[in-house]
């Protein structure tokens, strides 16, 4: 199967949940809390979910699946495998924040090959692959390259359980960027951050302890849109990864910035 | 004393027309082209031939040029030193102009398929004498074998008419310098009983697998659709511009000629082109149709020209995702989230109703 047969399946997939996603807003009944305070899902995220899931299987059920909210969907290929986070920015969603998004992506031998972040409500549909390019909507997409000073930074922070100590690091090192450029932000949304850093309208993007499943298909797009990038695995049972991904102007003075309190 | 003439794009236009327009018996021709194996091998020859075509025959004109640089490389006092400065690089490229431009009051004539063109860069370089140009024109980028065999720059054009905004005037030529109203007119003619039609001919063309217009125009069922199309953006003009019946009439007949011309060897490739940029709200094809729909004519041939579009598929084609849409996408996503259409829209609802049977209709045209 081509990168490009993989990508048109994760379109497909992506576009369907989100769909799904803005037709059952309205119907938002349950929030259950997970981790943190600020960790929760809803009963969308489980339908999102299990549409995207039907799909995937849809086209090859031999494929395994990481997911959210489902764990690990098995098939029976080893090296290659859906990476799947049917609503990234819950909470966002939940508060009728526009910032939010269906992210999927494909690992293949460890590598990320196809990504598709789609934000149902503005309808901004990120996708690319190996080979191909990157693409919003119908535009290719290609980084400016900027200085820190004129970037916009965005930061995504680690789940409240995880190495607490370290936060007020975290905190620290938010302030430093924020005052040093165009600002910083929290979004809410890392898929969507990541996305933005594609389209050039941040400059980099940090997260520490994210979720995989956030920030695979976001990784993939930024890195084909021009950007660095740089993760690393932190925790392997929680699917846990640092990451940095900037403008190629931007990365020796954010990356020495995060010596020591990311891993990457 | 001849006039000195910088042309940025040494492609169809720059090249195969804008020297029978500024002769070089009158002007002096400079390029600025991207292409590397083109602008090498123009600093080489330091001419090329342009063949005209005219009365079923060609007219030959040999071009010396004094010097084509690289976009990156063009020195600072160059552009002071000229008369006149042509764009000819295409719309998605014409912006990136800016820098080349700014600060300087060189008139400059935009031959761009997009009238916004002019506005967006007088404001991008501070330039008041920029101004559009409407190339009346069909120019192939390349040419048949005999052609080649004499130059390998050999370029073919028709015998077209380029129109300007007579605010530049006074730097002659062989065009007709027009005022804003007649500029208005043509442009209207050219975007929609031209443009909407030659595009459709090359995705009807694209989906037959021939490779010029005047290939696709020779299917019967190509030239019914084309031919229906351009009545129904000629029924558009009339009704919501009030351009003159016999005029819109007699622009659609020159076209149709134009499309069958079978010395011109229009490339369905060029012609096709970035479909995305065809198929933006305000150009040739959605806005045709949302206009006809506006007007009380329903555009069964323009939206199955649309759909052609859709189905345009080249790997090496800038816009070449959107087959992947299309195979991903329902016809509902696909017009909303890519073609960026209202689902609330006229042209929604029939683009939705009709879909299979225009894809069907499509498929059967092979």
């Amino acid at each position: 199967m081509s990168n490009a047969e993989f990508l048109e399946t994760a379109l497909k997939a992506a576009v369907s949940a989100g769909n799904l996603i803005e037709e059952r807003h309205k119907d938002i009944l349950n929030v259950s809390r997970k981790e943190s305070l600020r960790d929760i899902v809803t009963h969308v995220d489980k339908l999102a979910e299990n549409q995207i899931i039907d799909i995937l299987k849809d086209y090859d059920k031999n494929i395994p699946i990481l997911t959210e909210e489902s764990g690990f969907v098995q098939g029976n290929l080893e090296k290659t495998y859906w990476i799947v986070d049917a609503l990234d920015g819950t909470v966002n969603y939940v508060n009728h924040i526009p910032f939010y998004a269906v992210s999927i992506a494909l690992f293949v031998k460890n590598k990320i090959t196809v990504g598709v972040i789609f934000n149902p409500y503005s309808n901004e549909l990120y996708y690319g692959a190996d080979g191909l390019g990157v693409f919003k909507n119908q535009k290719s997409l290609k980084i400016i390259d900027k200085i820190p000073e004129e970037c916009l930074f965005s930061m995504a922070f680690s789940g409240k359980k995880y190495e607490a100590a370290k936060r007020v690091d975290e905190f620290m090192l938010f302030g430093k960027i924020n005052d040093s450029s165009r600002g910083c932000l929290r979004t809410g949304s890392a898929a969507m951050n990541l996305a933005y850093l594609a389209e050039g309208k941040f400059g980099g993007c940090l997260g520490k302890a994210n979720r995989i499943w956030d920030v695979a298909a976001g990784l993939l797009l930024a890195e084909l849109a021009g950007a660095t990038v740089k993760f690393k695995e932190v925790d392997k049972e929680k699917y846990l990864v640092d990451y940095i991904a900037t403008t190629p102007k931007a990365w020796n003075s954010i990356f020495s910035n995060v010596e020591g309190v990311y891993q990457v | 004393m001849k006039k000195k003439i910088l042309i940025f794009g040494a492609g169809a236009i720059g090249r195969g027309f804008i020297p029978w327009v500024f002769p070089p018996s009158e002007f002096e021709i400079n390029y600025v082209e991207s292409n590397p194996q083109i602008r090498d091998l123009l600093n080489k020859q330091k001419k090329f031939l342009t063949f005209k075509t005219n009365n079923d025959k060609y007219e030959k004109l040999e071009v010396p040029i004094v010097h084509c640089y690289s976009p990156g490389d063009i020195p600072d006092e160059i552009i002071e030193n000229m008369d006149i400065v042509i764009t000819a690089v295409g719309p998605r490229n014409a912006l990136s102009l800016k820098e080349s431009l700014i600060n300087t009051n060189v008139p400059v004539i935009c031959c761009e398929n997009d009238s916004t063109i002019p506005e967006s860069l007088k404001a991008a370089t501070n330039n008041p004498n920029i101004v559009f140009g409407i190339p009346d024109v069909i120019t192939s980028n390349t040419a048949p074998e005999e052609l080649l065999k004499q130059d390998p720059l050999s370029i073919v054009t028709e015998n077209g008419v380029c129109y300007i905004d007579n605010k530049v005037s006074e730097i002659g030529g062989n065009c007709h310098y027009v005022d804003t109203d007649e500029l208005r007119k043509q442009w209207l003619a050219k975007l929609y009983i031209h443009n909407t039609p030659h595009c459709i001919a090359a995705y009807l063309g694209n989906i037959l697998m021939v490779n010029y217009i005047h290939e696709s125009m020779k299917n019967e069922s190509v030239e019914k659709i084309v031919s229906e199309a351009m009545f129904e953006t000629e029924q558009m003009l009339v009704r919501r511009y009030q351009l003159e019946e016999e005029f819109v009439k007699s622009y659609s007949q020159k076209e149709l000629r134009r499309f069958k011309n079978t010395l011109l060897f229009d490339p369905i490739i060029r012609v096709a082109r970035e479909p995305f940029r065809k198929l933006a709200t305000n150009d040739r094809l959605i806005s045709a149709a949302e206009l006809c729909l506006a007007s009380g004519i329903v555009p069964e041939n323009v939206m199955m020209g649309i759909m052609a579009a859709f189905c345009y598929n080249n790997e090496q084609d800038p816009d070449f995702n959107i087959t992947y849409l299309m195979k991903s996408l329902q016809p509902r996503d696909f017009l909303k989230i890519i073609i960026g259409l209202r689902a609330d829209d006229a042209l929604f609802a029939i683009m939705v109703n009709q879909w299979k049977n225009n894809l069907q209709k499509l498929g059967e045209l092979k």
